[in-house]
């Protein structure tokens, strides 16, 4: 007699099944939720990424990755959320000049120049450069702008970042209101910002003997920033906006560094000084910006005047052209930038050895006086129809490359044994980016 | 006294160009071009930051646009 499955051990293995079923069912509802909630979430934000790769010419090379991510919220405000990462490495200029003969230094962490492993010799007719330059930048800010009425918006919001030898915090809170049907912007923000700087190897007095090796321990400098804003509507295709801002900056704003060689009548290196820059300094800009639009076209000229109270006097002009395809699903966008500076005050390539009387003095290139180009070209593709599903409207993929030139006005005539050397070389960068916009 | 004038004569083009502003613009069902990301003051997004934060490292001005800096010990 065959005898049948027992009915309790029947009902055991279909309420076992049951249960695995409901169960799986559950996990595929709960993952679904998970699902529907990251899409629900990334649904509400615009989000634009980027990754970055700059490389100058024989100095520094940096990755940066780039995300910044946008709601607009229920009541009308807007947060922006947005996040960096800098990668940098290469040879970085120390300030000191080219020589005929072998010039050898430290790195900014030595305590002697008897240190053999910190020591580095530059070639005769090279720019003295750092070779170990390393560094890496976290930084990361948020914004948050109110409606407080149907025409007047508060902005807040804040930004770090985070070096091994130089941290800043930011804060800056804004007003903005419409006027003339809201043709008519008016805005008035205000910054502050706090940064904390611990040098390699300590902060070194400024002004003092290189060979001294006089460092102390970290150093602070603040700035307070003031812009005020006019932005217009012109015509149905033209916006124009003028920007003047006034900030100020003080405490240690020496680059740590940074060196200046001291050369004797014959053009010999004689020793080399730390720079030293005042401790305070104020600029203030004039900013104009035009953008007109076309069916397929738009262009945007922007123009800016910056003065500062170490002497420096900037101009820079910036033209974007962009053309989009019959489709409008794609476009390609030149762009030109110029830029011209005057030097500081306290600029000097290089210092005699009776220079004693000189306070401040610095032969950083970027306070010389120069002009710089940048050529670039950028070429996006919209996504919206090519993902399936996954597209939505600001799908875009992008891809843009800029080259940077800038040529340094010679100084002033070097003495006997420096006549020959490039003393001023010029800087030749590229960039190349590629983005994604969701 | 010149810092002064520069000033005055700063605010005084502001306030011209406000009063002026009162006769342009738009109605709103003519802003289809205005409403593009191409047209918007920070239509540019992220080039622009990473553009600014070369230029800063580089060059001794930055800023105007908004805020300059860029939270970098690089220059």
């Amino acid at each position: 007699m065959q005898l049948g499955p027992d009915p309790s051990s029947v009902r055991r293995r279909l309420i076992a099944a049951s249960c695995a079923l409901l169960s799986s069912s559950a996990a595929r509802g709960e993952q679904g939720s998970v699902t529907d909630k990251i899409g629900r979430m990334v649904e509400d934000w615009k989000i634009q990424s980027a990754l970055a790769y700059y490389r100058e010419d024989g100095r520094i090379q940096a990755i940066e990755p780039v995300i910044s991510a946008v709601r607009d919220l229920s009541d009308g405000g807007r947060l922006t959320l947005n996040f960096t990462f800098d990668s940098l490495s290469g040879s970085s200029p120390n300030g000191a000049l080219p020589n005929h003969n072998p010039q050898t230094f430290a790195s900014p962490s030595a305590r002697s120049l008897a240190a053999a492993r910190h020591l580095y010799t530059v070639a005769p007719g090279r720019l003295p450069v750092d070779p170990n330059y390393s560094d890496a930048r976290v930084a990361g800010g948020v914004d948050w702008t109110l409606p407080l009425s149907r025409l007047t918006r508060l902005s807040v919001g804040g930004k770090f970042s985070y070096e091994d030898d130089f941290y800043s915090a930011t804060a800056n809170a804004g007003v903005e209101h419409d006027f003339n049907d809201k043709n008519t912007t008016v805005s008035l923000s205000v910054s502050s910002e706090n940064d904390f700087l611990q040098p390699i190897g300590g902060a070194p007095t400024p002004r003092s003997d290189y060979a001294l090796f006089e460092k102390g321990g970290h150093e602070t400098k603040r700035g307070q920033g003031l812009l005020l804003g006019l932005t217009q509507v012109m015509t149905r295709n033209w916006l124009s906006e003028v920007n003047l801002s006034l900030d100020r900056f003080s405490g240690y704003l020496t680059d740590p560094y940074k060196l200046v060689s001291v050369i004797d009548g014959a053009g010999d290196p004689v020793g080399y000084v730390y720079e030293n820059r005042p401790d305070s300094r104020t600029r203030r800009s004039v900013y104009l910006e035009n953008r007109v639009g076309w069916t397929r076209a738009s262009a945007g000229l922007a123009l800016r005047y910056m003065t500062d109270t170490w002497g420096i006097h900037s101009d820079t002009a910036q033209l974007r052209l962009r053309w989009w395809n019959a489709g409008r699903d794609q476009y390609f966008e030149p762009s030109v930038r110029w830029y011209r500076q005057s030097a500081a005050d306290f600029y000097r390539p290089w210092i005699a050895p009776n220079a004693a009387q000189e306070t401040y003095l610095s032969a950083d290139s970027r306070l010389a006086a120069f002009h710089a180009l940048t050529y670039g070209l950028k070429y996006g593709i919209k996504l919206t129809d090519r993902l399936g599903g996954f597209g939505r409207g600001g799908t875009e993929f992008n891809v843009r490359l800029e080259y940077y030139q800038q040529t340094i006005q010679n100084g002033p005539a070097a003495p006997g044994a420096l006549q020959g050397l490039d003393l001023y070389p010029s800087l030749k960068a590229v960039l190349l980016q590629i983005g994604f916009d969701y | 006294m010149r810092r002064k004038c520069i000033l005055l004569c700063e605010v005084l083009v502001l306030c011209s160009l406000t009063v002026g502003c009162s006769s342009l613009g738009v109605k709103p069902w003519q802003r289809e071009l205005l409403s593009r990301q191409d047209m918007q003051p920070d239509g540019n997004g992220l080039d622009d930051a990473i553009d600014d934060h070369m230029y800063f490292s580089k060059e001794a001005s930055s800023g105007g646009r908004s805020f300059g800096g860029g939270g970098c010990g690089c220059n």
